[in-house]
């Protein structure tokens, strides 16, 4: 091969890793810019959909209401807790998902060839996937959130702290473990079934108290499906610290995170594009 | 100065074959089978700095594959490559800062908002200044006259409006190489004659090597000095355009609907033209232009016959294609 070509002057953004991190971050502000007009495009759509998630997630916690008016304590959990555990699942699925809203999608843009265009543009690719979509329901996940924590949460600033870092974790942990699953559209093709019942098991298993299973079940919550790094949050962070709860749920943040970027970086060698005609947005 | 050259580039498929039916399927759940499609066989392949490539071919000929491989999205199966001094799915962030790329059925346009919104995700992806990004693109808008629907939502344009967007955001980072790959695929001949003429305006200005692929010889004929024509994986020709027109592309094939009462049996003989197709209201004729000019069949056409639409065309890919085999390249 000739080495004439490296003879084309640098150009671009300057290359400091600094400089990269503050291009990226721009992009990113414009990117969710981008997304919530997106959103807001079609307005009634936007505050109906915004609305019904709101109030459905309502409805959960008065069916809750009404079992703990019978049983006031199941296995050390209260009306208090449930909420507040709503409060984190919720919220943290509702920041991920208005942020980072394809990752629920992974597997159908691996499997139909839509990473074309963002893998012809410099920014990292998944970054660059995820933050391309904002999920319009999600607001009202985020906003409901936000509004229990206001009712049941407690209020003092080491309160605030650490019901932020619950949902820091919740969806963080929704991002890497459900990107993961996503990613088997790689190795296997079609997976969006499979991803999409991945994505339905995990949000259910993390919206129940984690001390209604025992056994097995308790274990793989804690391990390979970390739904009960989510659901245990009330107990393990908000009620009080427990710090072996709270390294863990860190750890296991960070482990299928980096799990999930590892599994997007080797897939997109055998990633096989597709003729589909596709549209952003 | 290269602006990209490939050596034994290479992508093979592992594709699953399933009979017809649903035991076929059956059968096919039980015991797959599977089989390697090569989609690029070996491409070698220099492009020089400010060259405008036509790189043709039928469907399925690999050229979407390549452009792929080219741009950093696909990783081969073999082979090497250097894009302006990158190996292009090692170094494909680097890469991306320096070329541009327009694939004619993956928009990067945001479908729901007017252009001007992707005009600025764009400018961040890339990370314009400021000054500059607004300089650029207010030339760009008047260039590409896109003015009366840059606040337009995306889904509300036409495609060839569509189109006119899509290029003028691949020109907005100034682009060392451009990758068009089917840029003017379903657009309508006047459309397709602008993006062109934009096209040609910004090479020769700017220097921007044009690397397109098309299965529309027209594409070639209007933008490109050089064209590299594959199939089935491999390249067939690589020659001058004007050899091309001189050798392959001189037929043209002419289209006509005869107006009501009109008659085929009316049209003369005519030297250099064969009928190859007719029915009561319809006639398609091939004219040889190396015996005859399409101006003169055609002054005889309207002289002999009450018309309701003419075509003038290039005879398909697949032809060309063909009379490259007959005459072994």
């Amino acid at each position: 091969m000739s080495t004439e070509a490296n003879a084309w002057e640098e150009s671009g953004p300057a290359s400091s890793w600094i400089s990269r991190c503050a291009g990226t971050m721009s992009f990113l502000l414009t990117c969710w810019k981008v997304n919530l007009a997106a959103a807001m495009e079609y307005r009634m759509s936007f505050f109906l959909m915004a609305g019904m998630m709101f109030i459905n997630n309502f409805m959960w916690l008065f069916f809750w209401s009404l079992f703990f008016g019978r049983f006031q304590v199941v296995n050390g959990w209260e009306l208090n807790d449930v909420m507040m555990l709503w409060a984190v699942t919720a919220g943290g699925f509702g920041w991920s998902n208005m942020l980072f809203g394809n990752f629920t999608r992974i597997a159908p843009i691996v499997s139909s060839g839509q990473l074309d265009v963002y893998l012809s543009q410099p920014k990292p690719v998944l970054l660059h996937v995820l933050a391309s979509r904002m999920s319009l329901t999600a607001v009202g996940d985020f906003v409901f959130g936000l509004v229990v924590y206001a009712l049941a949460g407690n209020h003092s600033l080491t309160g605030l702290l650490l019901f932020l870092l619950g949902l820091l974790i919740s969806g963080t942990l929704f991002i890497g473990v459900i990107t993961l699953a996503g990613c088997l559209a790689f190795f296997i093709g079609n997976a969006d079934g499979l991803a999409q019942q991945m994505f339905n098991s995990f949000v259910a298993l993390s919206s129940y108290p984690s001390d209604i299973f025992k056994g097995m079940a308790k274990t793989l919550l804690f391990t390979l499906i970390p739904a009960g790094m989510i659901s245990y949050i009330p107990i393990g962070l908000l009620r009080g610290i427990e710090y072996d709860f709270a390294w863990k749920a860190a750890a296991a943040t960070l482990v299928f995170g980096m799990a999930a970027m590892l599994a997007f970086k080797l897939g997109l060698k055998r990633y096989a594009s597709g003729n589909a005609i596709t549209l952003r947005g | 100065m290269i602006a990209l050259q490939t050596q034994a580039l290479r992508k093979v498929f592992t594709v699953k074959r399933k009979d017809a039916g649903l035991a076929g399927s059956f059968r096919s759940l039980l015991k797959p089978r599977w089989e390697e499609k090569v989609a690029v066989r070996s491409i070698d392949l220099t492009v020089q700095r400010g060259e405008m490539v036509a790189f043709l071919g039928p469907n399925g000929a690999g050229k979407s594959t390549t452009i792929k491989m080219l741009t950093g999205i696909l990783h081969p199966s073999s082979g090497e490559a250097r894009v302006l001094g990158c190996t292009p799915w090692r170094e494909r962030e680097k890469l991306a800062f320096r070329i541009g790329a327009v694939f004619g059925q993956k928009s990067q346009l945001w479908y729901h908002l007017p252009p001007i919104d992707t005009f600025d995700l764009i400018s961040r992806i890339y990370e314009l200044k400021r000054s500059d990004y607004h300089a650029r693109r207010d030339d760009l808008i008047e260039r590409f006259e896109l003015g009366p629907y840059l606040h337009t939502p995306v889904r509300k344009l036409s495609l060839g409006e569509r189109m006119r967007c899509e290029i003028a955001v691949s020109f907005l980072h100034r682009p060392q190489l451009l990758f068009l790959d089917e840029p003017t695929i379903g657009l309508d001949v006047v459309v397709k004659q602008r993006i062109r003429e934009l096209i040609r305006e910004l090479n020769r200005e700017e220097g921007t090597t044009v690397f397109l692929t098309s299965h529309d010889a027209g594409d070639m004929e209007e933008l490109c000095a050089r064209a590299v024509v594959i199939h089935h994986g491999g390249i067939l020709l690589d020659a001058p355009v004007d050899r091309l027109k001189r050798e392959v592309l001189n037929r043209k094939l002419i289209s006509l609907t005869l107006a009501a009462g009109s008659d085929a049996s009316m049209l003369p003989p005519l030297s250099g033209t064969e009928v190859i197709a007719s029915d009561s209201r319809r006639l398609k004729l091939a004219v040889d232009l190396a015996v005859t000019e399409i101006e003169t069949v055609l002054s005889a056409v309207i002289g002999a016959l009450r018309l309701e639409d003419v075509t003038v065309e290039d005879p398909p890919m697949e032809e060309i294609i063909t009379h490259i085999y007959g005459t072994g390249g």
